[in-house]
């Protein structure tokens, strides 16, 4: 356990005022990388590894609050987002996550895995010209990583993977805020390549993990719970309590079960929100 | 001619283009008189024969019904809240104060950073943290702010309307009535408009005077502040 104290310290180590310092008992892991380096899916496949083992697991996602992503989504529709404005509102978005799902989750001491973090914010937006400086002390009440895993890949591959996997490129993603002129396509290929290169120094500054996205995924799967492993010693497991397991058992059908899962799930969602 | 300055580093490539024109900023808490002196100063500007425009703190089209939505029940912390009004702040410098002074006008804004700034920092927020976020901000030719103690304010917005929650800092403040609460939220907003006098150079006022002698002040100050910067 000594090995992890101060895991969670505050990336903004200037501050000793910070509302959360100190060490919490859940773990926090991370993955970043270009769009179309199998972060996402490296980090499901963490995540079922994980439950399988009973860890209590929690999912975060960027760009995924339900109070600021509404307006996000409507400033890349109306291209009211210019790189600064870009930039704040998805820190309110990343901030709105660490207090009310991220911190929580981590005091309570779950394994809180998140698809992307802040070093996607200091990535994407130093592409954009956002000052390097300002971004990390913008973000300095993020909570440090207990692992932060980098997946690397080449520029070709991942734009391979992007444009099979998909039709359509968006406008803010290919930087066209940033570089007007150019056709989508290659303004993508120009904005992708110059997050990599952040991505590169990031690695270095930060300390991120990296590993080479090109191998196959079984590989790197291995890779990861082995970095993993070692970091869930004396983190809360629950008993397997499985719902469907018991109804199974039980013979039965679980119908009301399902009743009351829809009518609670919508219950859960503000009128406003959905 | 002039170019823009900033609090901190300038954002992206704001610091090159020449800005003829002059912002003044008119800071105070609510009912202090600030829409008042403002309607009294773009008159008399104009007359004088300058182009002015006046630019407030409300919503902006990007992040308004955004904060409106936050700001309807939903606990939000601080963080994210002022993250939010960060972003409404910037949109409304680049989209309306930056091309206003670009073309030589004089823009009066009321409120600007140290509204966002004091109520944040009554509300515990880090202030290392809000000065870094908010540097992005135009450092303007002049601040006036309006300075009043809670006795004086209290009486002037009464004699106008009933006290508003987030004035009196319901928001996070457990008093056990809404005059309680005003009391002490204000005092210490004030408080933390003095904080920020002397760091953010604020030129101050007293608003206890009638409204004519705080425009007459106002008028001489703005009237300096033009003269330096041109």
């Amino acid at each position: 356990m000594e090995s992890h104290r101060n895991a969670h310290l505050p990336i903004g180590l200037r501050y000793g005022s910070h509302p959360y310092d100190g060490e919490f008992p859940g773990r926090l892991i991370i993955v970043e990388g270009i769009d179309g380096s199998g972060k996402s899916t490296q980090i499901d496949l963490l995540g079922k590894w994980l439950i399988s083992l009973g860890y209590v697991t929690v999912f975060t996602e960027w760009n995924s609050s339900p109070i600021v992503k509404r307006t996000t989504k409507r400033g890349k529709a109306e291209r009211l987002l210019t790189p600064m404005s870009f930039s704040l509102i998805h820190a309110a978005d990343f901030a709105n996550r660490v207090f009310t799902q991220i911190v929580p989750a981590l005091k309570a001491g779950t394994v809180v895995l998140a698809d992307r973090y802040v070093y996607t914010a200091f990535a994407r937006d130093s592409a954009r010209g956002v000052n390097r400086d300002w971004l990390r002390r913008l973000y300095s009440f993020a909570i440090r990583p207990s692992l932060a895993l980098y997946f690397k890949v080449p520029l070709e591959q991942s734009i391979q993977r992007i444009i099979t996997g998909r039709s359509d490129l968006g406008f803010y993603e290919s930087g066209q805020d940033v570089k007007p002129t150019s056709s989508r396509k290659k303004a993508f290929r120009q904005f992708q390549g110059a997050i990599l290169e952040e991505y590169a120094s990031l690695a270095e500054e930060f300390g991120l993990v990296t590993i080479d996205a090109t191998l196959p995924i079984h590989t790197q799967q291995e890779m990861v719970r082995e970095l993993v492993e070692p970091l869930l010693a004396g983190v809360m497991r629950t008993p397997g309590n499985s719902v469907t397991e018991a109804l199974i058992r039980s013979g039965l059908s679980g119908r009301y079960l399902q009743e009351a899962d829809s009518r609670r799930s919508s219950e859960l969602v503000p009128a406003d929100m959905t | 001619m002039s170019t823009l300055k900033f609090y901190g580093h300038t954002p992206l490539d704001l610091g090159k283009a020449a800005m003829p024109g002059h912002l003044i900023v008119i800071e105070g808490t609510d009912g202090v008189g600030r829409s008042t002196q403002i309607a009294l100063l773009k008159e008399w500007l104009e007359t004088q024969g300058r182009a002015v425009m006046d630019t407030g703190f409300r919503r902006s089209e990007l992040s308004g019904s955004g904060i409106d939505r936050a700001k309807r029940g939903h606990t939000l912390d601080h963080f994210t809240l002022n993250l939010f009004y960060a972003t409404d702040f910037w949109d409304r410098m680049e989209k309306g104060i930056v091309p206003a002074l670009q073309s030589g006008m004089v823009v009066l804004a009321d409120r600007y950073i140290y509204s966002i700034i004091a109520r944040a920092r009554v509300r515990g927020v880090p202030a290392h943290w809000l000065d870094d976020m908010l540097e992005f901000a135009i450092v303007p030719h002049q601040v006036f702010y309006l300075d009043i103690d809670v006795d004086h304010l209290l009486p002037r917005v009464l004699a106008y309307r009933e006290l508003d929650h987030w004035e009196s800092g319901e928001d996070f403040l457990r008093e056990s009535d809404r005059y309680a609460s005003f009391v002490k939220y204000q005092g210490a907003l004030l408080q933390e408009f003095h904080n920020l006098s002397d760091q953010y150079e604020f030129q101050m006022i007293d608003a206890r005077q009638g409204v004519w002698d705080v425009f007459d002040r106002l008028r001489l100050g703005i009237g300096d502040a033009i003269e330096r910067g041109s």
